[in-house]
C-alpha cells in the first residue's frame, strides 16, 4: 500500500504527535508499505529518509501546552498539493486536523480515502468553536476517523458530531523491554528509586503532588531517590522543598529517544501524578513496556491503560498523601511489584505498534473500499460543472 | 462612468453568487456519491461476514445445537431485501455477540468471522459519518430552498448494532 502520512507538528521536536507518526510509519514499513510523511521541521537534514520537510513551524499556545505548528499559509498550500500529486497514495492518513496546519491544508486540498487520528481530548476549543462551519468543510473531507482514546474519541462525537475508531498509541515493546539502565542506577546498585518522567513544571503534570509526597517518604525512607526526566528549570520546583529533600531528587533534564527506555529502567516505581489533560496516558504503556511498576493518579485514561487497576496500581487524583502512601506499600512488597510488571507484560503487548498498525491497516482498508481511487491533490468540484 | 461600476459590481456579485452555488451543488453530488460508495463497501463487508458465520455454522462441531440457528441467522441476513436487511444483520450481530467462542479464537472459522465483525463495524463507521455530513448539508436552508439535493435520494443510516469483541482476538490474522 502505498500511505501518505501528515505530522502537523516539527518532525525534529520530541513531542507526543511526532514519536506517534514516526513509530506509526517506521511500523508500516516494517510491514512492507511505502510511506512518505509530510511534517514541519526546523532542520532539514537530521531527518530520517521517510520524512518530506515543508518548512519551519512556529510555536502557538495551544490547550494549555505551547505546540509547535507547521506554518498555514501559499507556500504550504503549494507544497501540500505537490507532495500529494507526487505521491500517488493509496490513502491520505492526517494527523490533528483540525488545527490550523499541514494537516488541515492536505485535507481541504486531497480528494479520495482520507484517514484523520484525533489525539487530544480538548473539550473546548476557541478554534474549534469559532470555525464550525468552515471546519465542516474538513471533516467531510475524512472517510475514516481515528481517537487514540475513549477521551478523545467522546470529544470527537460530542464536539464535531462524528464517529471515530478507537485505536490507542502504541509501543514499541521490544525497545523498552531490552533497555540497559542508566550507568550507577542498575537494580541492586542504586537506593530504592521513584521516577517521573514529563515537563515537571506545567502543573497538570503534578510533579508538585508528587514532590510533595516524596518529601513526606523520605523522612522515614533517608535513602529514598526521585529521578526526573524532562524539560525545565529544576530550581523553579526545587524551592519549595526543604533542602534535605531536594538533594534526594535527580534531574537528568531532557532525555533522547534512547535513554527515555533506559531512564524508565532505572527506577523501581514510576509515578504519573498527573491531574487531568491527558488523553491517553502514553508514558504508562511505556513504563509498562520496560518492565516498571507504575503507580498513576485515577484518571479516566490512566484507569483504561492500567486495566482498571491490574496492571498498575492507582490513587486518587491529586491526593499527594494516598500518592505516599501507596508508593511506601509497594517500596516494601517486592512480591506485589513484580505482580503489577507481570500483569503489565499481557496488557501491553495489545499496545505494541506491531499491533496497532495492523489495526491502522485495516482501517485504511476501510476507507480505500469505501472511497473509488486512490489520492488526488485537487478538488474536481468546480471541474465537474466547467 | 458612475453607472458602469455598478453593473461591473453587480456582474460580481453575480458572478460570486453563481460559483458559490455550483460549488455547493457539487458538494451536494459528492456527499450523495460517497455515502453511496460507502454503503456499497458496508453491504460487501456485510455479505463476508454472513458468509464468515454460514461457514463457522458448517465446520464448527463444538458449537452443537447452536449451529442450525446461525446457519439460519446467517442464511437469513444474506437472503434479506432491502426492507429487512437492518433487521436481519442486526439479529446475525446479537447472535454472533452473544455466541461463547471461547477456546475456540484461533481457529480459523472464528478468526474469519471475528475479523469480518471488525470490518462490518469499521465499514458502518465510515458509512454512518458521510450519510451524517449529506443529511446535514441537506438540511442547509440554500440547498432546500433551491432543492439542490432533488435528484439525489436522501441516504439512509444502517442502524445496527456492533459485535464487541475482546481486544485480545483483534491482532489475529490482521492484514499485512
Amino acid at each position: 500500500m502505498r500511505i501518505g502520512i501528515v505530522c502537523p507538528y516539527s518532525f525534529d521536536v520530541p513531542g507526543g504527535v511526532q514519536n506517534h507518526v514516526r513509530d506509526l510509519a517506521e511500523a508500516l514499513l516494517e510491514l512492507g508499505h511505502q510511506v512518505s510523511v509530510l511534517a514541519a521541521a526546523e532542520k532539514e537534514e537530521d531527518l530520517p529518509d521517510y520524512v518530506v520537510p515543508a518548512g519551519g513551524a512556529m510555536p502557538v499556545p495551544y490547550n494549555g501546552s505551547v505546540a509547535r505548528l507547521s506554518f498555514f499559509g501559499p507556500i504550504s498550500a503549494a507544497r501540500v498539493r505537490r507532495w500529494l500529486r507526487e505521491g500517488q497514495f493509496d490513502v491520505l492518513h492526517v494527523h490533528e486536523p483540525i488545527t490550523p496546519s499541514l494537516s488541515l491544508l492536505a485535507c481541504l486540498a486531497a480528494r479520495g480515502p482520507v484517514v484523520a487520528t484525533f489525539h487530544t481530548a480538548i473539550t473546548r476549543s476557541r478554534f474549534v468553536a469559532a470555525a464550525h462551519a468552515p471546519l465542516q468543510l474538513v471533516l467531510e473531507k475524512i472517510t475514516a476517523r481515528i481517537a487514540v482514546s475513549a477521551l478523545a474519541r467522546k470529544v470527537q462525537v460530542e464536539h464535531l458530531g462524528g464517529g471515530a475508531v478507537e485505536i490507542p498509541n502504541g509501543v514499541n515493546v521490544a525497545r523498552f523491554a531490552s533497555a540497559t539502565p542508566l550507568p550507577g542506577w542498575e537494580e541492586g546498585q542504586r537506593a530504592p528509586t521513584l521516577g517521573f518522567l514529563g515537563r515537571f513544571t506545567e502543573p497538570r503534570k503534578g510533579f508538585g503532588i508528587l514532590l510533595s509526597a516524596f518529601a513526606d517518604l523520605v523522612t522515614s525512607r533517608p535513602d529514598l531517590r526521585l529521578l526526573v526526566a524532562g524539560p525545565g528549570d529544576p530550581e523553579e520546583v526545587l524551592e519549595r522543598v526543604p533542602a534535605q529533600v531536594a538533594e534526594r531528587v535527580v534531574f537528568l533534564g531532557m532525555l533522547s529517544e534512547v535513554d527515555k527506555p533506559r531512564m524508565l529502567r532505572s527506577v523501581d516505581l514510576y509515578i504519573a501524578p498527573n491531574t487531568g489533560g491527558e488523553s491517553f496516558g502514553m508514558i504508562l504503556t511505556e513504563a509498562m513496556a520496560a518492565g516498571t511498576p507504575v503507580l498513576a493518579s485515577d484518571l479516566d485514561a490512566f484507569r483504561r491503560v492500567l486495566d482498571g487497576g491490574s496492571a498498575g496500581e492507582l490513587f486518587p487524583v491529586g491526593d499527594a498523601a494516598a500518592l505516599a502512601a501507596a508508593a511506601g506499600r509497594l517500596l516494601d512488597d517486592p512480591a506485589r511489584r513484580a505482580e503489577l510488571v507481570a500483569r503489565a507484560r499481557v496488557v501491553v503487548a495489545r499496545y505494541d505498534w506491531a499491533v496497532i498498525a495492523r489495526r491502522v491497516l485495516e482501517v485504511y482498508q476501510t476507507a480505500i473500499e469505501a472511497a473509488s481511487g486512490g489520492v488526488t491533490d485537487e478538488d474536481p468540484a468546480l471541474e465537474e460543472f466547467g | 462612468m458612475r453607472a458602469m461600476w455598478r453593473v461591473v459590481g453587480v456582474l460580481i456579485v453575480i458572478i460570486l453568487v453563481a460559483a458559490y452555488l455550483i460549488w455547493t451543488a457539487a458538494r451536494v453530488k459528492r456527499l450523495h456519491q460517497r455515502a453511496a460508495a460507502a454503503y456499497a463497501a458496508l453491504d460487501a463487508q456485510l455479505v463476508r461476514r454472513a458468509v464468515a458465520a454460514a461457514t463457522l455454522a458448517d465446520t464448527a462441531p463444538w458449537l452443537g445445537e447452536r449451529a442450525e440457528q446461525l446457519r439460519a441467522t446467517a442464511q437469513a441476513a444474506l437472503d434479506a431485501d432491502q426492507a429487512e436487511r437492518e433487521l436481519a444483520e442486526n439479529d446475525l450481530t446479537k447472535l454472533l455477540r452473544d455466541l461463547d467462542m471461547s477456546g475456540w479464537e484461533t481457529t480459523k472459522p472464528v478468526m474469519e468471522v471475528v475479523n469480518t465483525s471488525r470490518r462490518v463495524a469499521l465499514a458502518r463507521q465510515v458509512h454512518t459519518d458521510l450519510v451524517r455530513d449529506a443529511l446535514a448539508l441537506r438540511r442547509r436552508p440554500l440547498v432546500r430552498m433551491l432543492r439542490l439535493a432533488r435528484r439525489h435520494p436522501p441516504p439512509a443510516y444502517f442502524d445496527i448494532g456492533d459485535t464487541v469483541l475482546p481486544m485480545d482476538l483483534t491482532p489475529v490474522d490482521l492484514p499485512r
